[in-house]
């Protein structure tokens, strides 16, 4: 697809999936893990307002799950991975445990950050999984892991996630110039999704090429339809490959589109900032439903597995909700402790101690150079 | 005979004690790997650790300290310098959005062991963009730990304490005090954060003074004992956190204070100091505490404004004059 872009995407009519050389156990887990987080946030969604006990803001990824699934089955528990402030679809991808998800949400004690952080901040440190909310800072730090995997010769990669208006900042670009000079572990998952809350990519950059412009850095860069999970699979597999075996940063611009609203369960129509056609364009090239047209011709997914999978999935769902809810609030916290450690056991080992001596404080400032 | 150090070297020694103690410490900051070595502070060590540990970094300050976070995530601890404070404004997001809420947001699972040396100049000119000193804003926000040493003792302890320890540090340090020497004990020691140093013992008056201040309060009490008036002097060290146990247990003994802080005087540290000495005292001053700071303006070049521009002796010691009268 040579001549993807915002402005004609459309132009694709219904899109024909093809399944390339993957096999169908990837094909069937790749659907498995997009109904997973496809369930988990049309549940989300379901219950959000009713009794209003998830008080925070939650930006939720319907439509764009085929990357996520594809990260899932593509890294490591030892890899790095980084998000946005929307967050569940890599919090899902590097696996850390949903029920810890929904508690946080719930601004629970058990939560993964006892009720701290929210959706939109949530990390999990032993499941090597870190987000947040201001956009390119994520993809800065996620750089800064890639450079110390490379200087201590780990064998982990760091994936970075972000959406298209990260590019919009200048911090993006620093990340940029770094991890071309320095071939760095990192895989740059641009979503482009086109829109920054409302606004649309191209009323913000003058052109939708992210991928075309981060090449004179020494990057590798493609582009996908990003609803097309088998592109989506094998684009990211192959930039897992290269950044693991230290051929240095690619960059994977997946088009896409989220098809619920910015933030929260609402619908933000009323900002009239994405077209009819557009919107029906997407929801007929939904990433499941691709798939699922595809199994289902070939026979390998019969109604019968696929209300199987349904109803574990269900199950699944309704076991983090009773976790969420059935936990405890936290008790209020040590607030200094909360934000600095008081211990430091490398110091303890490390440094000794010292008579300090009489200064004399009679002397003139330093005089300084020109320099 | 004590060995003597200058305050560069001395935080030279720091780091090079450092990388060699541990060999996740790592150096990076823009000139780093040269001979001149950001004010001699670096130099050599690139020579004796190789360029993959003490590295020069692109003119990308946010990178920098993101690129610092990240590194810490994976085990390393890194120093990252600043030749100009003013240069790593341009890391406030990293700083105020991600590192000095990091540990609060993983709720206590994830800590950032950097260390963040500023640079911050004074005189020859330096101006408005070379001699900033925004040691307050640090201090203003949780998670952070502030140094701001004045001999070249504290320089290296509170330095390795900052490389070895579990939180963030901004460690400013003042230019002017470069070439001064004085005793430097050669093993790795440390100066805790939160340790005041009572510099001078006396009865008459507080002075509590920071950073490039405190050798000129040390001089002012020299100065004013000639006529007899006893002033203690506190160096505070490190600013986040204070000493607050020191300052308040010597002011409710001469029940006077002076604060002398290098920054501006609107929404400051000497403003904090008082205001907590206040809350605690109020009723045992003697006299109304007193600000001796920076005036509420940017840092001007000419030398002839300079001297305008800085408190000089002779106004700190007419402030400590009044407060006795």
């Amino acid at each position: 697809m040579d001549h993807l872009s915002h402005r004609t995407i459309t132009q694709i009519g219904k899109y024909k999936l093809e399944r390339g050389d993957l096999p169908p156990d990837i094909l069937l887990a790749l659907l498995r893990q997009m109904l997973r987080l496809r369930r988990m946030e049309e549940a989300l969604i379901r219950e959000y307002h009713p009794a209003d006990e998830m008080r925070c803001p939650i930006h939720f990824c319907i439509g764009q799950e085929a990357v996520p699934a594809a990260l899932s089955m593509l890294i490591r528990p030892t890899d790095y991975m980084f998000s946005h402030h929307r967050s569940h679809g890599y919090y899902f991808a590097k696996g850390a445990p949903l029920k810890e998800l929904f508690a946080e949400i719930y601004g629970k004690e058990t939560g993964a950050n006892g009720g701290k952080a929210g959706s939109q901040d949530i990390s999990h440190a032993a499941s090597r999984f870190y987000s947040g909310a201001i956009l390119a800072g994520a993809v800065s730090i996620a750089a800064g892991a890639a450079f110390a995997v490379q200087h201590k010769r780990l064998d982990s990669i760091v994936v970075s996630g972000f959406g298209e208006a990260a590019t919009d900042e200048g911090a993006f670009w620093e990340v940029v110039n770094f991890a071309g000079l320095k071939k760095l572990p990192l895989v740059l998952v641009c979503e482009n999704n086109r829109y920054a809350t409302f606004s649309d990519q191209l009323k913000r950059q003058a052109s939708d090429n992210i991928y075309e412009r981060v090449r004179p850095f020494g990057i590798s860069a493609v582009r996908i339809f990003g609803n097309d999970v088998v592109q989506v699979y094998q684009a990211l597999k192959s930039a897992v490959d290269h950044a693991r075996t230290g051929e240095g940063t690619v960059l994977v611009e997946a088009y896409t589109y989220r098809l619920n609203g910015h933030v929260g369960p609402e619908d933000d129509s009323v900002n009239n900032y994405r077209s009819a056609t557009d919107i029906e364009f997407w929801k007929m090239n939904c990433p499941i439903r691709l798939l699922e047209e595809v199994l289902t011709q070939t026979g390998e997914l019969t109604p019968a597995a696929r209300e199987r999978m349904e109803t574990v999935i269900a199950e699944e769902i309704l076991g983090h909700f009773a976790f969420a809810k059935a936990n405890p609030f936290p008790e209020c916290p040590d607030w200094r402790r909360s934000n600095w450690s008081e211990a430091s056991p490398l110091a303890d080992k490390l440094l000794g101690s010292a008579e300090e001596s009489q200064f004399d404080h009679c002397q003139a400032d330093a005089r300084l150079e020109p320099y | 005979m004590t060995r003597e150090l200058s305050y560069a070297a001395a935080i030279n020694e720091a780091q090079r004690q450092a990388l060699e103690l541990n060999e996740d410490v790592i150096v990076l900051g823009q000139l780093a790997d040269m001979p001149t070595g950001i004010f001699g502070t670096t130099s050599g060590l690139v020579d004796r650790f190789g360029p993959g540990r003490v590295q020069d970094f692109p003119v990308a300050e946010n990178l920098m300290t993101a690129t610092a976070m990240g590194a810490s995530l994976v085990g390393t601890r890194p120093i990252i310098v600043h030749q100009r404070l003013d240069f790593m404004i341009y890391s406030l997001d990293a700083i105020v959005n991600w590192l000095a809420l990091w540990r609060f947001k993983s709720n206590g699972t994830s800590n950032m062991c950097i260390t963040i040396r500023a640079i911050v100049g004074k005189g020859w000119g330096q101006g408005p963009q070379h001699s900033k000193s925004l040691h307050a804003w640090f201090a203003h926000l949780p998670g952070l730990r502030v140094a701001m040493p004045s001999t070249p003792y504290d320089a290296k302890g509170l330095l390795l304490e900052s490389i070895f320890g579990e939180c963030p540090s901004v460690f400013v340090e003042g230019r002017s005090l470069f070439s001064m020497t004085g005793a430097v004990p050669e093993n790795a020691y440390r100066v805790r954060f939160g340790d005041a140093a009572i510099r001078r013992s006396g009865k008459d008056i507080t002075v509590v003074a920071l950073g490039m201040m405190a050798p000129q309060a040390m001089r002012i009490a020299a100065e004013v004992a000639k006529e007899g008036i006893d002033t203690e002097v506190i160096d505070l060290r490190t600013l986040a956190p204070w000493d607050q146990t020191k300052v308040l247990d010597s002011v409710s003994r001469t029940r006077r204070l002076l604060v002398a802080d290098p920054g501006w005087r609107s929404f400051g540290v000497a403003a904090e100091i008082i205001a907590t000495v206040c809350q605690a005292l109020h009723n045992r001053l003697l006299s109304p505490p007193v600000r001796i700071t920076l005036p509420d303006s940017h840092t001007p070049m000419s030398s002839a404004l300079e001297q305008q521009y800085y408190p000089t002796d002779q106004q700190i010691i007419d402030a400590v004059r009044a407060s006795l009268r």
